[in-house]
Formats: structure tokens, sequence, C-alpha cells
């Protein structure tokens, strides 16, 4: 992990504050306060924090789909600006278009992108390729209501991949799932990123989520966010092995990061779950 | 807002009065366009003399009266259909068969059986109101969570009782959703009745506002009177609908 | 703008719900299960029918005047009279024609300006006080004013027709575009697509329930428009069929030509009830627009 901080990010967050402003009596609120995070190539990093911290925020941003009030947001050296084919997200509610079967949701980002797109005998391989790696076989032809919720998590996350973009944005991917589900689709999402592969063959992940468990067992790198306002508390390093299996909760280790976390945290979401209402 | 914003909704109404205006200076001489002047000032002769309101206000007595005996008897059917089963299976190919017949073709079967007056016009307005009302009960006492209805039962309260107190409610907000297509529709249709009754009637007995309007074309060729007619039906349109919503608002306190 | 986006919305899956002959089939049903279901309900249909029609004869009887209540037999005569001499093709015809013209003008004129009205918020806020203004005043309240201006004969019934449609079509096309996911336009964003294709393929499947469901009511309050305006002004069609009969006292043909009205109202329906299905298969799956 020492290397990590040798390498230049390959996002970078500096100084990042959102401010929203009500539109009729103007009043401001301050979402997020001077967040500064390096993502680096190839890694996976996933934002904790309780409800209403700006977690998501963030991600939509990094996703071009909100602007920062101020501070400043680069990838790659260039300012992000827009959403763009190189950032993939998947959303929390998967926001598959009802309209097209799993095939044509997949084929969506490779078909009709302005930054080019493929013609129909790439597409047809590309996605042949990712319906199998998410193994949804057999399901091609299905309309998105026809499916079950980790199926519609699966295409959701296959239709990200197939744009083949250079960094995945998870926004809370496996919070409607049931907790088998997550159990299973978790695993699977380290196999697919690649555990096995060096770090310059993996897509840059971030992945937001309010599970502790399942970020530290999916993370290299924990940031821990804080509310009124959003702001990063902690950002903590993951030195588990990898590739990483079910049995790794069992550990002494695996406890012993996820209760850091808890206990960095649960004062605060115990006042959210008085305050909110 | 800025003023710009604000101003915004009148430009395109302002902008067509003015059009208006301008044809019809343009084509003074050869047509019998009116101007929107001449409609202010008919508008204001027909208000202060009573004639319009009184008009409206008979056209409106017809549309309250078929709607309150659709309305109701919808109810019972409405409600019967859709609880007891053998009931509704046998009445929906009845219903179904007589909903597409728009209610103006029945005008003429109303003219020869009830004559040109006011029970008629009720017959068609009722007809009209009826299959709105009809669907949105059946639909409304359908909907009803049956958890909701298990929850009553298991509290020992009984079939009826339920009914007042479970499954009305429940159906209260379909309710307002046909009452209020059923006045829109009954409202359009008494203008066509009273329209046709003039047309074909020559003018007399019918009354009411559709029967200005048609006075109006047919022997004092007066277009800004029409014109008045057609304001004071949108208007009273408007006003039926909102007056709707706002007890639907009244009423149903747990939907706001 | 409330008003109608409920109507369009709310008295859909009242139709649907009002048919317990489509109940759910909860079971996996075999080939032979689905048609002894399906023959059922012809069978509560013909019942149905049957005891209405006997009712109805007696009623004539029991009334005794054929121009008041004519007899199910001779309205049924009347009818087979006016298939053998084509004379309700003639009418079927005039107001079908009519029909086809306003009905496609009012879409394509409806929609489009339902797309800019919900795309671009400048037009929205332009015409929509215009929209407002003009839906409460019924196509029929325009009547004596259209007879005015276009005279008794073809323009008036279509043009009535046009208003009719015109209004429930616009309405709900602006609700469709307006209140289109817009997670799934970010989607369509983060996949690097252009906005020609988001539009394309995502605003306009979108809207398209709504939209449909605007042709629907649109087509109803049209029709039964037209039917006055045939009825008041105009030289030929099933409204003006009817009068006809009327004064003539024929009441059996005035019958059979209601009967030809329903009928066509229906087919109308069913006909767009069957492109909702074609066009909108995944809205079938209990989103409570079909």
């Amino acid at each position: 992990m020492e290397t990590l901080e040798k390498m230049t990010p390959k996002i970078c967050l500096g100084g990042i504050t959102k401010e929203y402003i009500a539109p009729r009596t103007g009043q401001r609120t301050l979402a997020i306060a001077d967040v500064s995070l390096d993502v680096f190539q190839g890694e996976f990093l996933c934002i904790v924090g309780p409800s209403g911290c700006g977690k998501s925020t963030i991600l939509n941003m990094i996703a071009g789909l909100a602007r920062p009030s101020r501070g400043e947001l680069v990838m790659d050296g260039k300012p992000i600006r827009d959403p763009g084919a190189e950032r993939g997200v998947v959303f929390q509610d998967y926001a598959l278009f009802p309209w097209k079967t799993v095939r044509e949701n997949i084929e969506f980002g490779p078909r009709y992108r302005t930054a080019g797109p493929l013609s129909a005998s790439e597409r047809d391989r590309i996605v042949r390729h990712y319906i199998d790696l998410v193994s949804l076989t057999g399901a091609e032809n299905k309309y998105p209501h026809e499916l079950s919720g980790g199926m519609r998590q699966r295409c959701a996350f296959a239709r990200a991949l197939a744009n083949e973009p250079e960094v995945l944005l998870m926004d809370e991917p496996f919070a409607a799932l049931d907790a088998q589900t997550r159990l299973i689709l978790q695993e699977e999402l380290l196999r697919i990123w690649g555990e096995e592969l060096p770090r310059a063959a993996r897509k840059t992940v971030v992945f937001i989520t309010h599970g502790i468990d399942e970020a530290v067992y999916l993370a290299d790198r924990v940031a821990v966010m804080s509310n009124n306002p959003g702001h990063i508390k902690t950002i903590m390093t993951v030195d588990l092995p990898r590739p990483r299996r079910e049995s790794l909760r069992a550990t002494a280790e695996f406890q012993k990061l996820a209760d850091a976390i808890w206990q960095l945290i649960r004062h605060e979401a115990y006042e959210a779950t008085i305050d909110r209402h | 807002m800025s003023l710009h914003l604000r101003l915004r909704p009148f430009i395109l109404p302002l902008l067509l009065l003015a059009l208006w205006q301008i044809a019809a200076m343009a084509y003074a001489q050869t047509s019998r366009m009116p101007v929107p002047g001449d409609v202010l000032t008919m508008g204001w002769t027909l208000v202060s003399s009573g004639e319009l309101p009184l008009a409206l206000l008979q056209s409106l007595k017809r549309v309250l009266l078929g709607f309150a005996c659709a309305a109701s008897l919808a109810l019972v059917v409405g409600t019967a259909m859709a609880a007891f089963e053998p009931i509704g299976r046998n009445l929906d190919p009845i219903v179904e068969s007589f909903r597409p017949i728009a209610p103006i073709a029945l005008l003429p079967l109303a003219i020869l059986w009830f004559g040109t007056g006011t029970p008629a016009a009720a017959f068609i307005v009722g007809y009209a109101a009826f299959f709105p009302m009809l669907v949105n009960t059946i639909h409304g006492v359908r909907s009803i969570d049956q958890g909701v209805i298990r929850a009553a039962r298991t509290l020992g309260v009984s079939r009826f009782t339920i009914l007042r107190t479970v499954v009305l409610p429940g159906a209260l907000p379909n309710l307002f959703v046909g009452a209020r297509l059923a006045l829109g529709v009954a409202w359009t249709s008494i203008i066509a009745a009273e329209l046709a009754v003039g047309a074909k009637a020559g003018g007399g007995g019918s009354g009411g506002i559709g029967q200005m309007m048609f006075v109006f074309y047919a022997y004092s060729v007066d277009l800004s009177g029409i014109i008045v007619c057609m304001i004071g039906v949108g208007l009273v349109a408007l006003i039926i609908d909102r007056g709707v919503r706002a007890l639907e608002f009244w009423m149903l306190p747990w939907k706001r | 703008m409330a008003a109608q986006q409920d109507n369009g919305l709310t008295v859909q899956p009242a139709r649907t719900a009002a048919q317990p002959g489509a109940a759910t089939p909860g079971w996996p049903t075999s080939a032979d299960q689905r048609i002894w279901t399906a023959l059922g309900a012809v069978f509560i249909y013909l019942r149905s029918m049957a005891v209405f029609l006997v009712i109805w004869h007696l009623g004539s009887r029991w009334v005794g005047n054929a121009i008041l209540l004519p007899s199910p037999i001779d309205s049924a005569e009347a009818l087979v009279e006016l298939f053998a001499d084509g004379e309700i093709f003639d009418n079927v015809t005039a107001s079908l024609s009519r029909l086809g013209v306003s009905f496609g003008l009012a879409i394509v004129l409806g929609v489009s300006l339902g797309f800019a009205m919900g795309m671009n918020r400048t037009i929205y806020a332009m015409v929509d006080p215009m929209v407002e203004l003009l839906r409460p005043i019924s196509g029929i309240a325009w009547i004596p004013l259209g007879m005015f201006i276009l005279g008794v004969g073809e323009a008036l019934p279509t043009a009535i027709m046009f208003y009719g449609a015109f209004f429930p079509i616009v309405i709900n096309t602006v609700v469709g575009v307006q209140a289109v996911n817009p997670g799934l336009v970010q989607a369509a964003r983060v996949l690097g697509v252009s906005q020609r294709a988001i539009v394309r393929h995502v605003i306009w499947p979108a809207a398209l329930p709504n939209i449909l469901v605007g042709a629907r009511l649109g087509a109803g309050a049209g029709w039964m428009a037209m039917v006055a305006a045939e009825l008041i002004g105009a030289p030929s069609g099933l409204g003006f069929a009817i009068e006809w009969y009327r004064e003539l006292l024929m009441t059996p043909k005035v019958l059979a030509f209601v009967f030809i009205i329903g009928l066509l109202g229906y087919l109308l329906d069913r006909l767009l009830r069957g492109l909702q299905r074609r066009l909108t298969p995944w809205a079938q799956a209990g989103g409570g627009l079909t």
C-alpha cells in the first residue's frame, strides 16, 4: 500500500464544497464542506457514512451529474464538468430502461454514445461477453420488470461495464437486495473487478455504501464521512489479503477494522435515527 | 422571480387578443367578426340583465339533477358489482356494451320519450355521468387493501360497519375522480343537448345556455353573444372542477 | 394540469379492473383451461345480453308503440336493411374519414406541442395559460361559432373533433414528458449518450404510455364531440343519420345507428388499447398504466 502515495492520483478532489440554495427563500445549506480525496488507478475505494452525509453527492460530482460550488475536481489532469463514457455509474435503484430488454440495456452505451459508438458486430461481441460475465445468459430478451432484484443489479452492472469505462462509480448498488443476494453479489463483484489482476489492469472503483462490513470486505481503502456538513473524517487502509473469500469476515482483523469504523460513526448514526423526524 | 418571468404567461394570450382586434378591424367592412371590445360590451349587457347567469343556472340545475340520479345509482350498482362477484360478472357485459355509446347519440331517443324540456336534458346528462361514476366506484371498491379489511374483521367488526367505515372511505378518492369526470362530461353533454334541441325544435322550450347560444346563432346572428356564452361555459366548467377538488381536499385530509 | 393527469391515469386501470372475465391467472393455466375460461366469458356475455334483450322485448310489448320503443326484432331488421341497401356504409365512411383526418392531425400537433412544452420551460410558461384558458370550453361549445365560420358541412365536425381530441393529447404528453424519471436520463447521460439519443430512446418511450392514454381519452372525447357536431350541423355522417330518422319517426333505424355509433366507439377504443399493448409492453407490469 505504501506505493499508493507515490503514484499520481486517477481522480483528485481538492477542497470540494457543495452548497444548495433554496429556490424561494434563498437560504443556503452546506451539504459538503472542503472534501479532499485522491483516488488511485486500480484501487477499490469505499465511502461510508451516516445517511445524509453527502456520500451520493460526491459520487454524482465525480460522475459529472452535479458540480461543486467550490473546489477542484480532476480526472487524469482534466477537470470533470459533464458525464462521460469513461466514468460508468451503477445507480442505487439501477435506473434500467423499462422499455429495453436486458440486451438492449447493456447495448445502450456502446450503441448510442457520442464518443466512438461501436459497429453492430462489435457490440454483439461485447454484449455477449458481459452478459456471460454477470451470468445473465438466457435472460437477454427479458424486460427489467421480469427480473429479480439480483438480476436487475447484474444487468445494471453489465450496462456500466459494457461501456468499458476506466472508472466505475457505484452508489449503494446492493442496498435494495436481501442479505443473501448481497453476499453473493459482493463476492462476484470482486471476481469481475479482477482481484487476481495486477493493479494497473483493474478498474478504479468508487463505491458508496452504508454497510461497514461491505466496505471492509470490498475496499482497499475506506473513507469515513461525517455529517453537518458532510466531510471526510478519516481514511482507513484495509490491509487484508486478496483474493478475499467469505471466510475473511470471521477473522479478528476484519472484525477489528469494522469495529473501528463503527466507533467513528455510531454516535452520528444514532443521532440520525432520532433527529430525522 | 424577475418581472420578465412573471409576465411570461400573459404574452401569448395578449398577443392573440391583439391579433384578433387587428384582424377584426381590417375586415370590419366585409364580415361580422366581433372585436374584443364588442364582446366585453355584450358580456356586460348579458350579465347585468341577468340573462346569462339565469341561463347558466338553468343548465347547471339540470346537470346537478342528472348527476345526482346517476351518481346514486352508480354508487349502489358499482358497490354491488365490485363486492359481489356474480353480480359484477353478469352486469359487466351490459355495462361494457352501453359505455361506448356517445350520450349525444341518445338525444333523438330522449326527445322522443321526454320531449324537449328538462327531463330529456337530465336523461342525457344522467347517461353521460353514470359510466365514469360507475367505473370509478367499481375500481375504488376493488382496489381497497384486503389487509385492511382483514384487520377490521379480526377486530370483530360487522360486515356492514366495514362497508361504512373501511370500504367507503377507502373508495372515496376514486369516487371523487369519478365525480369530477362525470360532472365534466355532464356539463359538456348538457350544452350539446340544449344546442341540438334548439337546432331541431326551433328554439322553443328548453332554455339553458346551449339554447341561448343557438338563439344567438340562428336568430340574432350575434357572434359576440356566442363568444360571451362560450366564456360562460368555460367558467362554469372551471368552477365545477375546482369545486369538486376543493371538496376532495376538505374531505380527504389523509390524502393531502 | 393535474386534472387531466388524474383523468388519464386513474380512469385507466378502472377500465381493466371492471372486467372480471379477464381475471388474473394466478396459476399457470394450460391452453385447454384458457379456452374454457374464454368460452365461459362468452357464455356469460351471451346470457346477460339475452336477458337484456328479453326485458327490452317485453318492455316494447308493454309500451305497444313502435315509434316510442320498437322491439329488438324491428331494430335488428332495420339494421339489416341499412346494411343491405348500403346506406350505413355511406354514413360510416363519412364519419370515419373525418375521424381519420382530425384524429391524425390532433395526434401529430398535440404530441409535438406536448413535447415542446414538456421539455422547454419557457414554452411551457407561455403556452400553458392558453391551454388552461381554452380547455374548459368543450368542443361542443364551439359548434355554434364553428357553424358560423365554417358553415354546415364537412369542415365543422372535423374541426370540432380535432379540438376535442387535441387537449387530452397535449396535456397527457406534457405530463408524460415531465414525469420521465430523471434517474433514467442521468443513466443515459453517464453512458455518454447524445441529447438526440436521449430524446429518442429515453424520453419518448418513457412518455409513450401517457401519450397513448391521452390518445384514448382524446379519441373518446373527440368521437362524442363529432357525433354532436354531425347531429347539429352536417349533411352526412352517423350523427346526421340518427337525427334524420328521428324526424321521420323511424325509431328502429335510429336505434340501428345508435348501435353502430356504440360499436365504432368500442372498436376505436379496442384498437387504441391493442396499440398500447403492442407499443408499450413494458408498461404492462402492473404499473397502473396499461
